[in-house]
């Protein structure tokens, strides 16, 4: 009837006094005791407490306005002089027929403007181009590149994923191949001030990691821009890609459709009022899709370009913070719950009641 | 009522009629003469078993009673043809075929299915000790078995095929195949293929670690020796070489390697005992029978040749139809004839047999499956969710290429031209179309592109995290030392990991009674003789410790139980027979050790003079009764098929058995005829009360009759088990008359076992009643405290016992199931009008008192004061209402009870009971039991318990989970089934959240991509932020989270209602989360697009700023939500950020990918982690601020134990404390 409980029997008296030695030995199942298996891990349990609301709210808040401040602050301070020239720099006959302009070769493409600097420009001013409604983030554009080809000669054959720029008519690869690099921007801007020329500095626009890593220096321009469309810019073959420091910036695709991207640096500080004459030589075809073109001088702060959008936001988020802090204080003064008070536990309330 | 519960469980004894053997080839037995010249064959071996009576009083046919009292007990009886018959319960075939739990239409049923022939077609035959013809035409199994899956060789290709067995994959599949068209190239192939690699790899690991371990233990098994016929001498052979047809022989203890029917056996009437532990956990010894016409047969001597054409293989272990030519006779085989595979051979020297069935074909080995697989209900809640997921999926892609499509028709004059579109292609030197398939395409691409960048919004891995987190839940409940039952040593088991979180959410629990409830440990407690109580003096013996014990040949000879005699009875038993007192007690007594199926078994103790007896049995209340009765000096020391043994006050006393009618479900009673050495025959029957009173002899003794029920109303409100005896002397004619009735009955061809019944009742009547004895079956530890536990956790607790009504109420009594304030509603009818009058007034009255109460009683958890009602119905009533249109009335009414009792139920009327509930409600229904009766019940409900005790392991290998005691059932369902519910209801939400940040931020960025499905995020960190930078914590959370401590979940039981009222995972939450998804993803995308518009910024730079901004949210998000910070919580979370952050910079030092060195640069600007600081507090502003609104000012009775957990004023929290019981509790200790 109860074999197992006769044999329980027999084993219990030695079994009571040292539990746990002697049960060990008998091939006990017991599951042996420790605070992980039994889920007894020392452990912190945080409960939301107005207390620690209330101080977190205000914490935030004390951090975020100062931060949204100091962006706002910075972001003022930047001066930008932004110039769309890309209707602008168009001869008057030319205005209804943009494209025939931008694409015939022979006529005159340079255009001369002169911009007042609003505000001191400490330097170094930076010279941006800046393209509206350019889709560089294109998923055609973007696969449209042979890293592998940029690095090394060795890669030159490279081109499979270059489509529809990987070969020459004469099946030759391309160096640099690829829609990025085909549609290389080519306008060019100078600069004058009172007549004399500023020079804009090319050096470190691009990044040192791509120059060292990315862009071979024993790899050079082949076959570039020698098919029937010309996209761009061409490339000196002489010079090794990783001292193509435009195209090295062009390359690293843009995240928005409009960006900007660094056109070179001014040295020299730009006084208030002056005159800058920009001379434009307005090359790259941005009027098949309309977009726009702009030039963009301007300085900088540690905070980047000119942006309000993050002081704002800091200055939003820090206020509305404080703002609930404060709400929540007079809500807790008008309406407190002592926590832990079993009178709302749902069966302690009434019924009929919440 | 002893043996009631035995009996349905279906066990070898009792087969069902459909497994009774074919009939008509069984012909020639019925002719008396061949009959007797059969017989008179082996009645010298008879002879030779020790005989201290040799002059039988029946001496012209004692064989012929023999043969047929023997075949009685084997196979013949059946239960359940007939009457208001219900079925038994075949656990095979629960749930494949449509199951009645009513009494319709089962007769017709078992009628037809006795007359079944073997076809030819449906057979396979096996020539007796000759494998090669045996196996020849056909491809029987070999013996050799594999449990393990794969080879080397096949490994790869099954285990693949296997897993794509799952939609999950597959869809993965699909999309990663998608991904390779180049048309559609969203990643590169490696990054597309990785994270269904990744998961394939780690399945497969696991998959070939288990198949390994079978591996070696089927070589192990596969090379074990037995010995087997062979050149006519037994061999030793390996198991794996036995084929089927050859004769093996078996000896004691050994493991039988393969099915084999049954030939002959060491003992000279063929008997042969075995334990069927390993197939079905029934400990005692079950009887197999060679046949008569094998039993002389000496296969080392002369050669058997013989035919054997038996049903294929199937999984049925108490079914066998067979039958065998031997000898040109023809005999049918039964499940009696044949010893399964995994059974030991016990108590009998040694065995032979044929092997019928062998290898993977033995019915053990089909019976080798799991148990059957359920579904989480919040699993298939899920689903629905994971549907609104694909809406969206959907949506998100119909948008983007709407937009693409309108994008590309405004610009379709452009396109040849546009830099960054270029359609038109003059590298080839003819001008052509570049990667552009025409508008319509386009779109259609654009389409299946998106769905393969959003492929992440149906979360794959949220299947392989529930997983895994269900092992690890699994883990810590298997663990649990709090669910460790000293006393059977038995650890909880998980077998289905499943459904761990539907724990959370049980209402309806329904409980076995006997060994769930209660111990299933019956102990003798009282007993009424002939109209006189004994009891109440449970003196305890100072000298009596050792019990009854006898000398037989130098030896002593001592029950292996002890039990407690009242001593007056004592005397009384010892006086002998010379009072009439004497004399009733000594038939009392002789009845109980008689009338009955026990088989004493005798065992060496330490000590080789004492020798112990142990009564084995397939009832424990005939057990409790032969230790009864051999402690008052009546032991049974023998049993063969013909006579018993029995020691009465130390005198050898040999019975002959002449007939015996078996317990069944019907009759209620069983009956045995005894031929006494004085040459009287004496039929003593015992059974229920009930169907004892009807059949006792009313004229004679009144007094004493009535003084017996007296006692019996009294023994059974104090929860004893009742059993009546009686006893009759049969003079001549009758037992002649019965005995020609009883040999046509057993021989009959169609419907034997109604006309055995007939048989019975003729016989058992008109009995003089001896007495009543009441068993005492032992509440189990702590059963009240978690009965009150459960109750309180708004569970609604439902016993369906077998026992009957008074026995029922009164343990319902002793386990605070039913207390003095309920109003009892007892449904105790005949008929089916009778049931529906009785539920219509049970209706009004439940109506009135509702009223009366004024208690709005939804679904009964308001546990407070008012009138509670309990309805007590019993079996008979559920006949008619299961399977009718009262069905509807009784869950109307049994839905307005808060206890419910039912009585009396047969096994398959529990699972018809479960069924009533889990139909009609969205309930969760829990059934718990121990013994092969509630198999049925544990597969019917949602989650399944079995109880690992005494009784058998039927229970346990049907159900989903299995423990040791009923009280576990609190910590499981409160502690455990709370936490699992609640993280894994968290974890799912979570999983859906994260998920879909991430696939709304590359939603966003394609609106400014000309809907062209770039990515700025690379494709690395997007095919590793599901595997690497979100995973682990929400597993690790998954697994370690704990809202409330054990302490406080078992002191306050109501918490459990939060499982109930789905707080942890339902409708709203899934939309507030998605609403906090699409804001959360706003910020992180539009924050960085308005910092950096106009910027010089690079699409790698703020791609990287984006994977940083959403890993960080999403594991902060989930910090936020985290209840209990251990140390593995901390080093998963921020682990995870940091891995995460390593990952990106690893991204970013490789010169071939186009984002080289990005993070460096971008990582040096202030602005890139002012944008991250700005994105982590605006995104998570909304939630912080409705959590906290939510916990403080609509605080959930969890957040309020929570508080009370954390500040200390745990007593105040109200409602009554209930201190569990502690695990090891002394008192159990010492008495055991």
């Amino acid at each position: 009837m109860n074999t197992k409980g006769a044999t329980t029997s027999s084993a219990g008296g030695t079994d009571g006094g040292s539990d746990s030695s002697s049960s060990a030995k008998r091939n006990s199942k017991k599951p042996k005791y420790s605070r992980f298996t039994q889920q007894e891990l020392p452990a912190c349990k945080p409960i939301l407490t107005p207390g620690w609301v209330i101080t977190t709210f205000i914490f935030v808040g004390i951090i975020f306005i100062p931060i949204g401040l100091a962006s706002l602050f910075a972001s003022e301070r930047v001066v930008e002089i932004v110039y769309r020239y890309d209707e602008g720099c168009i001869p008057t006959n030319y205005s209804d027929q943009k494209l025939a302009y931008i694409q015939n070769s022979t006529t005159n493409k340079t255009c001369t403007r002169s911009l007042i600097v609003p505000k001191q420009m400490k330097r170094p001013v930076y010279v941006y181009y800046q393209l509206d409604n350019f889709y560089q983030n294109h998923r055609r554009y973007v696969k449209s590149r042979s890293d592998k080809q940029l690095r090394s000669n060795a890669s030159e054959g490279d081109t499979s994923s270059c489509d529809p720029e990987g070969v020459a008519p004469d099946k030759h690869p391309i160096v640099p191949c690829g829609l990025i690099a085909w549609s290389l921007f080519n306008d060019t801007y100078g600069f004058l001030v009172n007549n004399e020329a500023l020079e804009v500095s090319k050096r470190n626009i691009a990044w040192k990691s791509d120059q060292e890593h990315k862009f071979g220096s024993d790899v050079y321009p082949k076959n570039f821009q020698s098919g029937g469309l010309i996209g761009g810019a061409k490339l000196n073959d002489t010079i090794p890609l990783s001292e193509q420091a435009d195209l090295i910036v062009w390359m690293r695709t843009a995240a928005f459709p409009t960006f900007r991207k660094l056109y070179g640096k001014i040295e020299m500080d730009l006084e208030a009022n002056e005159n800058v004459t920009v001379v434009i030589q307005n090359n790259y075809n941005t009027y098949s899709f309309g977009g726009k073109k702009k030039l963009v001088l301007s300085t900088t702060s540690w905070i980047g370009g000119k942006n309000d959008f993050l002081g704002v936001a800091y200055l939003t988020v820090g206020g509305l913070c404080l703002f609930l802090a404060i709400s929540f204080i007079l809500v807790y003064v008008v309406k407190p719950r002592p926590l832990g008070d079993p009178s709302f536990l749902s069966w302690n309330r009434n019924p009929s009641g919440l | 009522m002893a043996s009631k519960r035995p009996l349905l469980i279906p066990s070898p004894r009792t087969p069902n009629s459909q497994d009774l053997p074919s009939i008509p080839l069984y012909s020639d037995l019925v002719n008396p003469q061949s009959q007797s010249a059969n017989f008179k064959s082996f009645s010298p071996m008879d002879s030779n078993g020790n005989n201290p009576i040799e002059n039988s009083p029946i001496p012209p046919n004692s064989t012929t009673l023999y043969s047929a009292s023997q075949r009685s007990i084997s196979s013949i009886l059946s239960a359940n043809s007939g009457g208001n018959s219900v079925r038994e319960v075949n656990f095979s075939d629960v749930g494949t075929k449509p199951v009645r739990y009513g009494s319709r239409g089962t007769e017709s049923e078992a009628f037809s299915m006795s007359q079944k022939e073997i076809n030819d077609e449906d057979a396979r035959l096996i020539y007796i000790n000759d494998p090669g013809k045996t196996n020849e035409r056909f491809e029987f199994s070999g013996n050799s078995i594999k449990t393990a899956k794969y080879s080397i060789l096949t490994f790869l290709p099954r285990n693949l095929f296997e897993q794509f067995h799952r939609v999950a994959y597959i869809y993965f599949l699909v999309i990663a195949i998608l991904n390779q068209l180049p048309q559609l190239a969203v990643f590169g192939r490696g990054a597309s293929i990785l994270p269904l690699a990744f998961v394939l790899l780690v399945t497969a690991v696991k998959d070939a670690y288990e198949d390994f371990r079978r591996h070696r233990s089927d070589r192990i098994e596969n090379n074990r020796l037995a010995w087997v016929l062979a050149n006519d001498q037994f061999q030793q052979k390996k198991w794996k070489d036995i084929r089927v047809g050859e004769i093996l022989k078996i000896s004691a203890n050994d493991t039988l390697p393969c099915d084999i029917v049954l030939l002959s056996t060491s003992d000279p009437t063929g008997v042969a005992y075995v334990q069927t532990i390993n197939l079905d956990g029934e400990s005692n010894l079950k009887t197999r029978y060679a046949k008569q016409e094998t039993l002389s047969k000496l296969p080392e001597k002369e050669k058997i040749t013989g035919l054997i054409k038996c049903e294929k293989p199937n999984r049925n272990i108490y079914g066998f139809q067979a039958n065998m030519e031997i000898d040109g006779k023809r005999v049918s085989l039964g499940p009696s004839n044949i010893i399964l595979r995994g059974c030991e051979l016990k108590n009998t020297a040694s065995a032979i047999g044929v092997a019928v069935y062998a290898g993977r074909e033995t019915k053990a080995m089909l019976n080798n499956s799991g148990a059957p697989s359920k579904r989480s209900r919040l699993e298939t809640r899920m689903n629905r969710e994971i549907i609104y997921l694909s809406v969206f999926l959907i949506a998100l892609c119909t948008v983007v290429s709407a937009c693409a499509a309108v994008w590309l028709r405004r610009h379709r004059d452009e396109l040849d031209y546009l830099p960054y579109y270029r359609k038109k292609d003059f590298s080839e030197g003819k001008e052509d179309s570049y990667n552009y398939y025409g508008w319509g395409m386009e779109i259609f691409f654009t389409f299946l592109m998106s769905v393969i960048v959003f492929q992440i919004m149906i979360p794959i891995s949220l299947y392989i995290s529930m997983e895994l987190v269900r092992v690890g839940q699994a883990y810590f409940m298997i663990r649990d030392s709090r669910l460790y039952d000293e006393a059977s040593n038995s650890k909880f088991q998980c077998r289905a990991l499943n459904i761990n979180e539907d724990l959370g959410q049980i209402t309806y629990v329904f409980s076995d009674k006997t060994g769930t409830l209660t111990e299933n440990k019956m102990e003798f407690q009282c007993a009424s003789i002939w109209g006189v109580d004994y009891s109440g003096r449970k003196a305890n013996l100072q000298g009596e410790q050792l019990g009854y014990s006898v000398q037989v040949d130098g030896q002593v000879l001592r029950p292996k139980m002890k039990v407690k005699v009242d001593p007056e009875l004592l005397l009384l038993s010892r006086s002998g027979k010379d009072t009439q007192e004497g004399k009733h007690v000594h038939d009392f007594f002789l009845a109980l050790a008689a009338c009955n199926t026990i088989v004493p078994l005798v065992t060496d103790t330490s000590d080789p003079a004492v020798r112990l007896v142990d009564y084995q049995g397939e009832s424990p209340d005939e057990q409790a009764l032969a230790y009864a009765a051999a402690a008052y000096g009546f032991m049974l020391i023998e049993r063969t098929s013909g006579h018993i043994i029995i020691d009465v006050q130390g005198e050898r006393t040999r019975f002959n058995v002449l007939g015996l009618h078996e317990f069944d479900s019907d009759r209620k009673r069983m009956s045995v005829i005894l031929g006494f050495p004085d040459k009287s025959v004496k039929v003593f029957v015992k059974g229920a009360d009930t169907s004892m009173l009807s059949v006792i002899d009313k004229s004679l003794n009144l007094n004493i009759i009535r003084a017996t029920e007296a006692h019996l109303q009294m023994y059974s409100t104090i929860g004893l088990r009742t059993l009546v005896i009686g006893m009759r002397e049969l003079n001549s004619s009758e037992f002649e008359q019965w005995h020609f009735s009883f040999e046509a009955a057993s021989t009959s061809l169609i419907g034997r076992a109604a006309l055995l019944r007939k048989v019975a009742s003729n016989i058992e009547k008109n009995l003089s009643i001896l007495g009543a004895s009441g068993i005492e079956d032992k509440l189990q530890q702590g059963v009240p405290e978690a009965i009150e536990s459960l109750r309180m956790a708004g569970m609604k607790v439902w016993v369906l016992t077998g026992d009957k009504q008074e026995t029922a109420i009164s343990i319902g009594y002793s386990s605070k199931l039913l207390t003095s304030k309920m109003t009892q509603i007892i449904i105790n009818s005949g008929s089916r009008e009778s049931c529906r009058r009785s539920l219509e007034d049970a209706m009004v009255m439940s109506k009135k008192l509702m009223t009366v109460s004024g208690v709005t009683h939804d679904t009964g958890r308001s546990s407070g004061g008012a009138a509670t009602l309990a309805l007590i119905i019993d079996g008979t009533s559920l006949v008619y209402i299961l399977d009718s249109e009262l069905e509807e009335q009784l869950f109307q009414l049994a839905s307005k009870c808060s206890v419910v009792l039912c009585c009396r139920v047969a096994p398959l009327q529990k699972a018809g009971i479960v069924a009533l509930i889990k139909n009609r409600t969205d309930d969760m229904t829990l059934a718990i039991g121990d013994g092969a009766n509630d198999v049925s019940m544990i597969q019917m409900a949602d989650v399944g318990i079995g109880i690992s005790g005494q009784e058998g392991r039927q229970a346990v290998m049907a159900s989903d989970f299995a423990m040791g005691q009923f009280r576990f059932l609190v910590p499981l369902l409160l502690v455990h089934g709370h936490w699992n519910y609640q993280r894994m209801g968290y974890m799912i939400l979570y999983n859906f959240y994260r998920n879909a940040v991430f696939v709304f931020v590359l939603f966003w960025y394609v609106l400014f991509t000309c809907f062209s499905l770039t990515t700025a995020i690379t494709e690395w960190s997007s095919m590793l932020y599901s595997i690497i930078y979100t995973s682990l914590p929400t597993i690790v959370v998954g697994i370690l989270d704990k809202d409330l401590s054990r302490r406080t979940l078992l002191n306050y039981p109501q918490l459990y209602g939060s499982g109930h009222r789905h707080e942890s995972y339902n409708l709203k939450l899934f939309w507030v989360t998605m609403m906090d998804t699409v804001w959360q993803s706003a910020v992180i995308f539009f924050v960085p697009l308005f910092a950096y518009w106009k910027s010089p910024i690079d699409g790698s730079s703020i791609g990287d700023l984006w994977t940083l901004a959403v890993v960080i949210l999403v594991n902060l998000h989930l910090a936020m939500d985290v209840m209990r910070w251990t140390w593995i919580t901390h080093a998963a979370i921020w682990g995870s950020i940091i891995a995460t952050c390593i990952c990106v910079l690893v991204i970013d030092a490789i010169p071939s990918l186009p984002g080289y060195w990005a993070i460096f640069h971008i990582g040096k600007t202030r602005l890139f982690w002012l944008c991250l600081l700005g994105i982590l507090i605006a995104g998570l502003i909304p939630r912080f601020v409705v959590k906290f609104l939510n916990q403080y000012y609509n605080p959930r009775d969890i957040h309020i134990a929570r508080e009370a957990e954390k500040f200390g004023n745990l007593r105040e929290l109200g409602g009554a404390e209930i201190e569990m019981n502690p695990i090891l509790d002394p008192s159990r200790e010492t008495t055991r």
